[in-house]
């Protein structure tokens, strides 16, 4: 098998691919053009369709198939990016944003032709100030040459995108709240069903991809399915940014192929642990996922190896934690995240966030008790899987993985009436000084 | 297949059952007797997934899922009670409870609280929370009509989402995020919706609790009686709640075909008047001048000399019966006719003519479906807020065009078209609009003939609604309407009533040419406006005046002042002191709708019973009783009966060849004066044109007097045109004083655009400032900018 070569990042780095020129010189818009001049908008879904091209917003469904929902009645049809990256642990859409704004635009266009959007909306999360002003120049060029507007590359197909950037809610990045929130609305998710391919943007059919998602596309329509399918699992094939951040030496974003193990993603690409220390946790799919430990480093990152080992890829957040790492703390960072980013609309996310920050805080200060404890093993059963969105889903499962795998650590929080780990720490600073 | 839906066959708990495709779970589980817990969802309103309490185990699928917004499918097997359904609840429940502040021994609610009577049959037992609650504001002032309870608040939405899908007046929303949300109005005023009451009915608890009820009783302490509100001609169904015999409280009792379950503030929140010291509660005798207490024997016998002597000279009249029952309204007629032997009887107090459609009568249910709903002289969210609703819901939902014809632009919360119309050109357009429908020349009309009537060509179902004041304009509609019925239009129409018993009035036979049941009796008496010309002239020497206020709302004030001051005995019987009874020479304390029972009629012709509630001050009678006791007096007691049950007997038979007419035989018309053009500003110095433009919580008597519902009463106020403001130097909250040729009042002055250059809208129907000074009897007047009374409001107030 051939080595792999980066696909969605080639040339990031070393070209500056915001200058149109140089984009095109590494064969941007080709895909556009082949798309609206030899394909039909049926040949384009059909590829993807082949290609086994899956959702690289979290939720990893199939993108073809979510293509192909859309209702042939005659309305108007709308695709909206979304660049509202916002969950813990995950920086690729912001580099995609920043630095190759033109493969946005390009897989905007072909997927927009696709499906016979007659509109496109590129949502950015509100604090890419300078992806969003980069963007905008980009989308300036593009229109000036043609890519974008009406009659594209002197096709029938016309298509107008609209930037609209979001004002600092991580719910927004759910799909109906971004709808909401780009009819002006507040950003809260709507109730399922309708479906957003039924009853989307404005009531019209509107289909939702990732920044990502909608990078493969050009790549797909330029190289063929069976190129893209090739790479990676069959059932989840395809090159894909993983974000790697904390407690390793290089922490970055890295594209590889989908599936690779955990453990190689960390010694391979992401420059191994410092000396000495030992790996503890791993958030393999942002903040919303649950921990892997070191038994599970054999792991493939890809959507159904980690839904086997009941955690997710999800947006591909890789968040690693060695054992300087207090799980009682990490876990409190993302159970107040998700208390405060909560649209408040359904019960148990609302309540119960706000009650397991308590507790959780109460444990990390030292104050906590077992009965803390008691109620936290079992929200899971009521807190998770009983919400309008995912965002309540997630509060748990992060906190519930490490309680189960490290529950000493937890207890020791109570009996010792603080972290263990800060004490050990200060010895160790004492000891140094 | 019923109603062309699909049956799908599903099984609950182990019963199996089939309902219509597209049916909710919770909905479905509803028909065979299966209680799913609900607090966000709500039957009038979509579903919204919130509360998460109708969580329900549904067999092949991995999650619980909410109730509220699953369609039923085929083959679906649904479990409600097992263990993890139960589970589920017990954690909403759990977190719902968190901080929620268990004050239920002190709050409205307590009693009949989802939350209370849920965590009973579902909830857990003890609270596992161990730190202190969280807290949010408490007795937070929302609007006039509500106090809002964030702690209380289980954020289920229901009162924003009703703001926003049945009222559609977006106001109220959530403020804040996550757990800190808050209920707030948009603009983050005062909430003052016209409907606000209803909040605090369908909130599952005790968040938002009403001012006029607070603190008041508890739930199980109150007395039931299934009643109708009168304040309107709507008729919509209530309940009042009483303790001790004092009414605490109304409820809705819902009636799909009248009110869809909803009560507007006026006819919630009025009933306060009846315990302030202006009730009257004993019949009151002039002497000197003076009106004096008085006993009831003394007032019967004093009223049957006067009209007994004036009867035998044929120079009586009798006003009323729009505001009393069908029974009493019955009953006054044969006091007029039977006992006095006149037919000098109108319920014509205001310048409404007819109370019903000759033809082509509509139901308000045919408001839903309709494609084509047109307006004129009607101000429906005034005048009939609850069909309001109704049209809102027509054309925010089901896209139904909303065509205003008419002087002014009226409020309008959905899209609406105003189709500018002078006063006393509504006639001449009808007849224009007859005309080219007819001749299928749609497009060919001049001005605005060619958008209504191709309006009207398209409509697949048209709906006129008017206040029944133009009689040439309705007989024109009519006309109109049978020429598109020929071509196959379903079409209908609505007169709204100037007083909530209009209708009933009129079918009981309150008009000078028919009886009880529009019986044609081939001779006229007087109507209103002859009987007041009549007395002002001396020609009438006693009137009887029952539940109606003509001195404030006959549309020729002048006249009406005149003839009150100069007849020579005139009784008056009412609630509370009007500026109709201050004239009076006998006034009888008569009892409210909440004392006594019978029947109502509504603007659709709907006749429906109310039942008492408490009971009437001992001085007090109903207005059978007083008409009986004249009648007795007079020598005839076996023409009336004190008791409704035996008037309603007798009207009952008298109705029912009407009521089984067939709808294209027209209903014989109420005789009405010939009429008055409408005055010509050129014929007053400086003049504009007076358009009186009525408030739901304007009107004397009732309104005037009731405490709960002086904070939304407007002071009286005119709308100029901006331009016509600004030439006689005329500010916004100014106060001015409009001269007429019968008279000046002093108002606040606002601008509108909504206004037509040279003329000014008045708030009609107010005591401090009666309209009725400015305007003539065909509604409408003159009347000029006193210039020199400009004055600052500032400067008033300070």
């Amino acid at each position: 098998m051939a080595p792999f070569e980066p696909v969605l990042t080639r040339g990031l780095g070393r070209l500056d691919l915001t200058d149109l020129s140089v984009y095109e010189a590494q064969g941007g818009f080709g895909a556009l053009r082949k798309a609206l001049r030899d394909m039909t908008p049926e040949a384009v879904v059909n590829e993807v369709s082949a290609s086994n091209l899956r959702g690289r917003g979290g939720a990893g469904f199939p993108t073809g198939r979510k293509w192909s929902f859309l209702p042939n009645d005659g309305r108007p049809r709308y695709l909206v990016c979304n660049c509202d990256e916002a969950e813990p642990g995950t920086f690729k859409d912001h580099m995609l944003l920043e630095q190759t704004p033109f493969q946005i635009i390009e897989g905007l266009v072909i997927s927009a032709y696709a499906i016979r959007a007659e509109r496109a909306f590129m949502y950015i999360r509100g604090e890419f100030l300078e992806g969003y002003r980069i963007f905008r120049r980009a989308l300036e060029t593009a229109r000036e040459r043609g890519y974008v507007g009406p009659r594209i590359a002197g096709s029938d197909f016309s298509l107008d995108i609209v930037v609209h950037r979001g004002a600092g809610a991580y719910i927004c990045g759910e799909e109906t709240a971004m709808l909401e929130s780009i009819e002006g609305k507040r950003g809260e998710p709507r109730l399922k069903p309708p479906f957003p391919a039924n009853a989307g943007l404005y009531g019209m059919p509107t289909v939702v991809n990732n920044v990502e998602t909608l990078c493969c596309v050009p790549h797909i329509v330029e190289r063929g399915a069976q190129w893209f399918s090739s790479i990676g699992p069959p059932k989840c094939p395809g090159p894909k940014i993983i974000s790697v951040s904390g407690h390793v030496r290089k922490p970055g974003n890295y594209e590889v192929p989908m599936g690779i193990p955990a453990g190689q993603l960390i010694e391979e690409y992401a420059g191994g642990l410092e000396p000495g220390r030992r790996l503890k946790a791993i958030q393999p799919g942002g903040g919303s996922s649950a921990a892997i430990f070191e038994e599970d480093l054999d792991t493939g990152l890809d959507f159904d190896s980690l839904a086997a080992k009941g955690t997710m890829l999800g947006s591909g957040g890789f968040v690693v934690m060695d054992d300087r790492t207090c799980l009682v703390r990490a876990a409190l960072t993302l159970v107040r995240f998700f208390e405060h980013e909560s649209c408040g609309q359904c019960t148990p996310c609302r309540e119960g966030g706000q009650w397991v920050a308590r507790m959780v805080g109460r444990l990390e200060a030292g104050e906590g008790s077992n009965a803390d404890l008691a109620i936290l093993r079992t929200l899971n059963r009521t807190l998770t899987g009983t919400n309008l969105c995912p965002l309540g889903d997630s509060i748990m499962p992060f906190l519930s993985s490490v309680l189960r795998r490290f529950p000493e650590e937890f207890e020791t929080h109570v009996t010792q009436a603080g972290c263990p780990l800060a004490a050990e720490q200060a010895v160790a600073a004492g000891a140094g000084a | 297949m019923t109603n062309g839906r699909r049956m799908v066959r599903l099984t609950i708990d182990g019963t199996s059952l089939e309902v219509p495709e597209g049916t909710l779970l919770v909905e479905a589980a509803k028909s065979i007797g299966v209680h799913i817990p609900v607090y966000c969802y709500h039957p009038k309103m979509d579903p919204a997934g919130l509360c998460r309490i109708c969580l329900v185990e549904i067999e092949k699928m991995p999650k619980l899922q909410i109730a509220c917004n699953t369609q039923v499918a085929e083959g679906m097997v649904v479990h409600t009670a097992s263990s993890r359904v139960a589970e589920g609840r017990r954690g909403v429940l759990e977190f719902l409870l968190l901080n929620h502040p268990l004050d239920c021994p002190i709050c409205d609610k307590g009693g009949e609280c989802d939350l209370q009577d849920f965590t009973l049959t579902y909830g857990p037992g003890a609270s596992r929370l161990t730190e202190p609650k969280l807290h949010k504001p408490k007795a937070v002032d929302l609007g006039p009509t509500i106090v809002l309870d964030e702690e209380r608040c289980i954020l289920c939405r229901r009162c924003t989402r009703f703001d926003n899908e049945i009222t559609h007046e977006r106001r109220l929303i959530v403020v804040e995020r996550g757990h800190r949300s808050l209920i707030g109005t948009a603009d983050g005023k005062p909430y003052t919706s016209y409907f606000s009451g209803n909040t605090t009915e369908i909130c599952p608890v005790g968040a938002l609790t009403s001012k006029a009820y607070r603190f008041r009783s508890r739930p199980w302490d109150l007395s039931h009686a299934d009643s109708v509100c009168t304040q309107c001609s709507v008729g919509c169904n209530y309940r009042i709640d009483s303790r001790f015999g004092r009414i605490m409280r109304t409820y809705t009792r819902e009636n799909p075909a009248v009110d869809d379950g909803w009560i507007c503030d006026r006819g919630r929140y009025t009933f306060n008047y009846l315990y302030e010291p202006s009730r009257l509660r004993q019949p009151l005798i002039a002497v000197d001048g003076e009106l004096k207490a008085a006993t009831f024997d003394e007032a019967i016998a004093l009223t049957a000399e006067k009209l007994g002597r004036a009867a035998q000279a044929r120079r009586v009249g009798i006003i009323g019966g729009g505001r009393l029952s069908d029974e009493e309204a019955f009953a006054l007629q044969l006091l007029a006719r039977d006992v006095l032997g006149s037919d000098n009887i109108d319920y014509r107090a205001s310048a409404q003519k007819y109370a019903s459609p000759p033809r082509y009568e509509a139901r308000l249910a045919d408001i839903d479906d309709a494609s084509l709903i047109l307006i004129f002289g009607a101000v429906t969210p005034e005048q009939a807020p609850i069909a309001d609703l109704r049209i809102r819901r027509a054309v925010a939902r089901r896209h139904a065009r909303l065509l205003f014809v008419g002087p002014f632009v009226p409020p309008a919360f959905v899209p609406s078209r105003h189709v500018p119309y002078a006063p006393g050109e509504i006639a001449p357009l009808m007849r224009a609009l007859a005309d080219v429908v007819h001749h299928g020349r749609e497009e060919q009309g001049e001005g605005f003939v060619a958008e209504i009537a191709q309006a009207l060509a398209q409509a697949e179902k048209i709906i006129a609604i008017h206040n029944g004041r133009d009689p040439q304009a309705v007989e024109a509609l009519d006309a109109l309407l049978d020429r598109l019925a020929q071509y196959d239009h379903p079409v209908g129409v609505l007169v709204v009533g100037a007083a909530g018993n209009a209708r009933g009035a009129e079918a009981a036979g309150c008009v000078p040419n028919l009886g009880p049941g529009y019986a044609p009796l081939g001779r006229t008496g007087m109507t209103t406006a002859r009987m007041l010309d009549a007395a002002a002239r001396g020609e009438i020497d006693a009137l009887f005046i029952a539940g109606a206020n003509p001195a404030l709302t006959f549309p020729d004030g002048a006249l009406v002042r005149r003839a009150l001051e100069r007849v020579e005995f005139l009784a008056v019987s009412e609630q509370v002191m009007t500026e109709t009874a201050a004239y009076a020479d006998v006034v009888f304390a008569a009892a409210s709708f909440a004392e006594k029972s019978g029947h109502v009629t509504n603007l659709e012709g709907r006749q429906q019973p109310f039942h008492q509630a408490v009971e009437p001050p001992v001085q007090v009678a109903t207005d059978a009783q007083i008409l009986a006791a004249l009648a007795h007096a007079l020598g005839k007691p076996w023409v009336i009966s004190a008791e409704p049950a035996v008037l309603f007997s007798q009207l009952e038979k008298m109705q029912r060849p009407a009521r089984t007419r067939s709808s294209r035989d027209p209903l014989p018309r109420p005789c009405v004066d010939d009429p008055v053009p409408v005055p010509d500003p050129a014929s007053w110095p400086d003049g504009l044109t007076v358009i009186p433009i009525p408030h739901l919580y304007a009107g004397g008597g009732a309104a005037a007097h009731d405490p709960g519902l002086a904070p939304m009463r407007p002071q009286p106020f005119a709308v100029f045109h901006p331009q016509d403001a600004q030439q006689r130097g005329v500010a916004d909250g100014t106060r001015v004083r409009l001269r007429g040729p019968g008279g000046e009042i002093e108002v606040q002055a606002r601008t509108g655009d909504h206004v037509p250059p040279g003329s000014v809208l008045v708030l009609a129907d107010m005591p401090e400032a009666p309209v009725n000074k400015l305007t003539n009897a065909s509604g409408y007047g003159v009347a000029c900018v006193d210039a020199a009374t400009v004055t600052a409001s500032q400067e008033l107030s300070a």
